[in-house]
């Protein structure tokens, strides 16, 4: 009905690289785009500042990830670190008296210098190797972060983020740190998508399933394992840039410990390993579930009169929380966006069952 | 019903909207002053909290059973944010909509992160012993308030009562044990000043977070041959660091650890091995002062006490009650103040800005804010652990102001520099 296809369409690769194969993908983005822009002016304050606005930059977040771990199939647990770099960077960068366009970028490219060096690792090691080489960058990070007050503000470690402009216009208020981050998500999403679809993305591809075979085709690992931890750092880095200046409006190191990475990778994992579109739903999941849970228990102990103590009513949510998301993974290894996956599948030859097991 | 993957979808969905109905409803009730609380009670805090919370919720009880202020009931509008910032900061935004005049985080990375939000919408923000310290300078930060003693106050005010125990602190070697964050060494500036102007030798033995570990530490604190020791940290560290001074024979009488020990560290520690170790009071410690026997009496008497009957009394639960007595003294001034309101944030402000000289009948110091100095005045006092509870040695009081304002200065500035 919505999908309207049936038969075989593809027979060529330029159809196969299409970026929307099917007309209605590329009208559900675009619709969902337009929401997005139209939000601030229809949207209670509440919901964008605490639910969209975070949701966009930590789903971007997971984007830059998810191209590591989804992608090039590459563990990284110190991606908060490479967050923290690039917002220190980029703060310390604004208060020097740059732009913060530029600084933004050099928070990038500061990420993706330091992240190579940790990524360089990752041509020697892989899997729990990889983990345990990553986490140390972020203990390294965060050690420095910490011993250096030049870099994180002296014996308060606090850092007032100054104000800012972006493209010309000052980033003040909800709605326009709002459209920055929204910007910056756009330009993350379209290349993540791009990607996939270039010969960068396919020899990523190919290291991800083998690295050995792909070194036997012609890919060479090294190189592409290290532009893909540059790649990503860089990505991290400027999110990190905009986690600050558009949200957090302080840097202190707390902000970025290891939490933060363990959040990342969950959001990752939950949403679909190499899906842009889990990587939205991963974020929306492991960022809002808590707060929902914690409202809802919340709503049914003060409107409900019901007896539940304060203690329990912290506890509670946080063990539905777990609950769902074990759940979540039992039903459905895959991710979120798989779900959605299955659901399409399934409305492409809709009312025909063809698409059922 | 069969638990398949569309009803885990759908109870999900149910369940996120069915939360976000709340708002509208708690906003339509009339003659509630909001305060918000979310706090962690799930992540690093834990008991911290739980008993701090209480003393908070009872003492709201007391005031509201007894008819509130100005017909006013204080609603304390309770939440976990498990120190996650999203979290903390949607509690915020929620408490914003919902007209809340103050908010409660009991955090330090909360409350640095809602520092530019609450100084631009005009919510007032409690950091007692918690966020930025240099928040004390209310000129850079109108609408943050300490309303306690700031970790360099309680680092002077100790270093105070050692030269007051040994008459002259010049030629003595202090060690400062600190967990190796911007929290533990936080007191470096103010300790080094002081060793100069005090001339004692003062030497730092940080140990990494979260200080599960101290072992390597200890031994060399014990060799160092301190005068006075002073241990500075939270949570699980604090009984590390208590249970290793003990075991490397550390007398207990010349050691002292900031505001953070309670009577249940003592309880993980051993009672009788700590006896002698002291700690920074900001408030009356036990069951004696009037406010808590109030509260026994018309609150937890009457079945309506928000926790554990046995933890009423207790450090934590009497800080609570403390900055529960201080923020509803606040209503109290700004009613006198502004009799008609309008009520929201710089209408609880002018009434903070104008405590003075309060007490609650003898449970704390004397508190004076003004719009200049949030901290309240800085005393407090020192007292000693006898094996049952925490006696008093000193008398309220406060020290070395002048180089702990020179501190908050030179911070408050910055932040003015650039913050603005």
């Amino acid at each position: 009905m919505f999908y309207r296809r049936a038969g075989i369409r593809h027979t060529r690769y330029q159809d196969e690289r299409q970026l929307w194969p099917l007309p209605f993908d590329k009208g559900l983005v675009a619709v969902i785009a337009a929401l997005l822009v139209v939000a601030p002016f229809v949207v209670e304050p509440l919901y964008l500042s605490s639910y969209l606005l975070p949701w966009i930059i930590w789903s971007t977040a997971a984007l830059g990830l998810n191209f590591l771990m989804g992608t090039a199939g590459q563990i990284h647990l110190g991606y908060g670190a490479v967050m923290a770099i690039g917002a220190y960077t980029a703060v310390h960068l604004v208060l020097a008296g740059i732009p913060f366009e530029i600084a933004m970028l050099a928070g990038g490219v500061m990420s993706a210098a330091i992240g190579i060096v940790f990524g360089a690792a990752a041509l020697r090691v892989k899997g729990l190797y990889l983990a345990m080489a990553t986490l140390a960058m972020q203990y390294i990070v965060d050690f420095v972060i910490m011993h250096f007050p030049a870099i994180s503000g002296g014996s308060l470690a606090s850092i007032a983020v100054p104000p800012v402009t972006f493209l010309g216009v000052p980033v003040i208020g909800d709605v326009r740190t709002y459209f920055v981050a929204l910007i910056i998500c756009a330009m993350v999403t379209l290349f993540m998508l791009n990607v996939q679809r270039t010969s960068f993305g396919r020899a990523l591809a190919a290291v991800r399933e083998k690295d050995y075979a792909a070194e036997v085709i012609g890919v060479s690992t090294f190189k592409f394992k290290l532009l893909a931890f540059w790649t990503s750092s860089f990505i991290g880095g400027v999110v990190g840039a905009v986690l600050a200046v558009c949200y957090l409006r302080s840097v202190s190191p707390d902000q970025f410990h290891l939490e933060l990475s363990i959040q990342l990778v969950a959001m990752v994992i939950v949403g679909g390993l190499g899906s842009v579109l889990g990587s939205f739903f991963g974020a929306a999941l492991i960022l809002f579930t808590p707060i929902l849970l914690n409202n809802l228990i919340g709503s049914l102990a003060s409107d409900f009169g019901l007896a539940i103590s304060t203690d329990l009513r912290s506890h509670v949510p946080l063990m539905l929380y777990g609950a769902l998301i074990i759940g979540f993974l039992l039903w459905e290894p895959l991710g979120l966006a798989k779900i959605y996956n299955n659901f399409r599948n399934y409305l492409l030859v809709w009312p025909f069952r063809h698409a059922q097991r | 019903m069969e638990i398949s993957r569309r009803n885990l979808l759908v109870g999900a969905a149910v369940a996120a909207i069915a939360s976000n109905v709340k708002i509208s409803v708690a906003s339509a009730q009339e003659k509630v002053i909001r305060f918000s609380m979310p706090q962690d009670f799930t992540r690093i805090y834990t008991f911290v909290t739980a008993e701090y919370s209480q003393g908070q919720r009872d003492y709201i009880t007391l005031i509201n059973s007894r008819g509130g202020v100005n017909g006013y009931t204080i609603l304390a509008d309770v939440s976990d944010h498990g120190n996650d910032l999203p979290r903390a900061i949607e509690a915020y935004e929620r408490a914003k909509a919902q007209g809340a005049v103050l908010i409660d985080p009991l955090s330090t990375p909360v409350a640095r992160a809602l520092v530019p939000r609450v100084l631009q919408d005009k919510i007032n923000m409690i950091t007692a012993f918690s966020g930025r310290s240099d928040a004390a300078d209310g000129t850079v930060f109108p609408y943050v308030f300490p309303l306690s003693p700031n970790y360099w106050t309680q680092a002077a005010l100790l270093i105070d009562f050692f030269r007051q125990k040994d008459g002259d602190l010049k030629g003595k070697k202090i060690c400062f044990v600190h967990i190796d964050t911007p929290f533990g060494k936080e007191p470096l500036p103010i300790l080094q000043t002081l060793s100069q102007k005090l001339g004692f030798e003062l030497q730092t033995f940080p140990y990494t977070p979260p200080g599960n570990d101290q072992s390597a530490i200890w031994p060399q604190v014990r060799r160092a041959r301190p005068d006075w020791v002073m241990f500075w940290g939270a949570g699980v560290g604090q009984t590390v660091a208590l249970t290793e001074a003990i075991r490397n024979g550390l007398p207990m009488d010349r050691v002292s650890s900031s505001v953070w020990l309670s009577q249940s560290d003592m309880q993980v520690v051993g009672p009788d091995q700590a006896v002698g170790v002291m700690k920074f009071d900001p408030c009356v410690t036990g069951r004696e002062p009037k406010v808590i026997q109030d509260i026994l009496k018309e609150v937890v008497q009457a079945g309506k006490g928000a926790g554990p009957e046995d933890k009423i009394g207790t450090n934590y639960y009497n800080y609570g009650v403390m900055l529960a007595g201080i923020m509803v003294e606040g209503v109290r001034m700004a009613f006198e103040k502004n009799p008609d309101g309008p009520i929201d944030g710089p209408w609880l402000n002018q009434g903070l800005v104008s405590i003075k000289d309060f007490t609650l009948d003898g449970y704390m110091p004397p508190v004076t804010v003004t719009p200049e100095d949030h901290q309240g005045g800085g005393m407090g006092r020192v007292s000693r652990w006898d094996g049952k509870n925490f006696v008093p040695q000193t008398d309220w009081f406060t020290a070395y102001q002048d180089v702990v304002w020179d501190e908050i200065k030179k911070y408050s500035q910055e932040f003015a520099k650039t913050g603005k």
